[in-house]
């Protein structure tokens, strides 16, 4: 598991601090890289900004992305992150409060792999963070590095 | 020949005006369903984001200080969290209640015998050590909603399976009757049933007879019940007497 980044892209501190606890708690100790907001999570992706010159070939293994984002929208770091070459095959799990049919239907839409409410309890959260972990960086094959 | 002339053009520039009144209504109600919709987004959002903080940090300190709390100082933690877990609970409530007076009907002939006996599977499915006897009514029929009447309908026999709970074996039935001169659905259980006395706040919501430690729930699943059977026109109401089971009729 060691080596795959997971990029985490939430603008809540306490939201951002109970999910490191929680891949804590579940003994996930890949790189962890938060982007809190959306422009930062497009930095990142497409290392321009404050991350230019960050060594692509290094992609996450998989994107948990907020939907309520400061200056740019999940939905819409998505719907760059779809359409660039370079990233448009990464697994994006959509991490959000709302089950909104709305949200959920534009997530998709815009190309989510993965649709996951975060819980109030705890417990159930360690849980959710659990399976995630155990699919997306375990059982889930990751698409093939382009040549 | 005048005369009828000048009263028709008066009733043209009447009907003209209602036409007119019902248009500006209609606009009012959709810009009040946009407004509801955006709230009920917002409450989607927005308030469940320190509920979670509540919860998440309470279960930290359980954890992380375990060994410099007393059972007194956990206990308080304990309640701090099953508060956030409740409030989390009745938003959710709320929001499911709110979206079932926004969203739109689409009314298709719908076959409620077979709804009742697949809700009547999933519950025992659910629960397999429960003996429930269901004695189901076939070739009901209705128009209306599915999505709602099932919501409506699950609501209903949920509450029996609830309220049927503390007996070792429980008896729901789901028929039709003609009630107040008019066809109905029932939904009849045996089992703790309800004082008649406090019979109209059966359908407020949040309201409940019974306490948590009783029955668990948040007191909306009727509430819900009572607006769906409303738009579709219909009536909800109920009889029982406590210990001795409750029938939930409706119209459509």
């Amino acid at each position: 598991m060691d080596g795959k980044t997971i990029l985490l892209v939430e603008d809540n501190a306490d939201d951002e601090a109970l999910t490191f606890r929680a891949l804590m708690k579940n003994n996930i100790s890949n790189q962890l890289v938060v982007a809190r907001d959306g422009a930062e999570a497009l930095d990142y992706l497409f290392a321009t900004g404050q991350y230019s010159g960050r060594d692509t070939s290094i992609g996450p293994q998989v994107v948990l992305l907020d939907l309520n984002l400061p200056k740019v929208s999940g939905l819409e770091v998505l719907r760059q992150l779809r359409a660039n070459e370079r990233t448009k095959l990464l697994p994006v799990v959509i991490l959000t409060s709302s089950t909104e049919e709305q949200d959920r239907l534009q997530g998709y839409d815009y190309g989510a792999n993965s649709y996951v409410r975060k819980p109030v309890d705890f417990n159930h959260f360690i849980e959710a963070v659990r399976q995630l972990g155990l699919y997306w960086l375990i059982l889930n094959e990751q698409p093939p590095a382009r040549r | 020949m005048e005369l009828a002339n000048v009263r028709l053009e008066r009733e043209i520039k009447e009907r003209k005006r209602a036409e007119e009144e019902i248009q500006r209504t209609n606009r009012e109600l959709s810009a009040t369903n946009k407004e509801l919709e955006a709230f009920s987004y917002s409450v989607s959002h927005d308030l469940r984001t320190p509920l979670r903080s509540i919860d998440g940090f309470s279960q930290a300190l359980l954890e992380d200080y375990a060994d410099k709390l007393d059972a007194t100082a956990k206990g308080h933690l304990q309640r701090v969290r099953r508060a956030a877990q409740r409030m989390a609970a009745l938003i959710d409530d709320m929001l499911n209640l709110s979206r079932v007076t926004r969203c739109e009907l689409h009314r298709e002939k719908l076959d409620l015998s077979a709804m009742a006996k697949l809700i009547a599977a999933e519950l025992q499915e659910a629960e397999p050590s429960r003996h429930v006897e269901f004695v189901i009514e076939s070739g009901l029929t209705a128009v209306g909603d599915p999505q709602l009447l099932h919501a409506a309908m699950e609501n209903l026999f949920r509450n029996s399976w609830k309220y049927t709970s503390g007996h070792p074996t429980a008896r729901i039935e789901f028929g039709s009757s003609v009630e107040k001169e008019k066809h109905s659905f029932l939904v009849r259980d045996d089992g703790a049933g309800f004082d008649p006395r406090y019979a109209d706040r059966l359908f407020g919501a949040f309201q409940r007879l019974h306490t948590a430690k009783e029955f668990p729930g948040t007191g909306i699943g009727l509430a819900t019940v009572q607006r769906i059977i409303h738009r579709h026109g219909g009536e909800v109401w109920a009889e029982g007497a406590v210990e001795k089971g409750a029938t939930f009729y409706f119209t459509l």
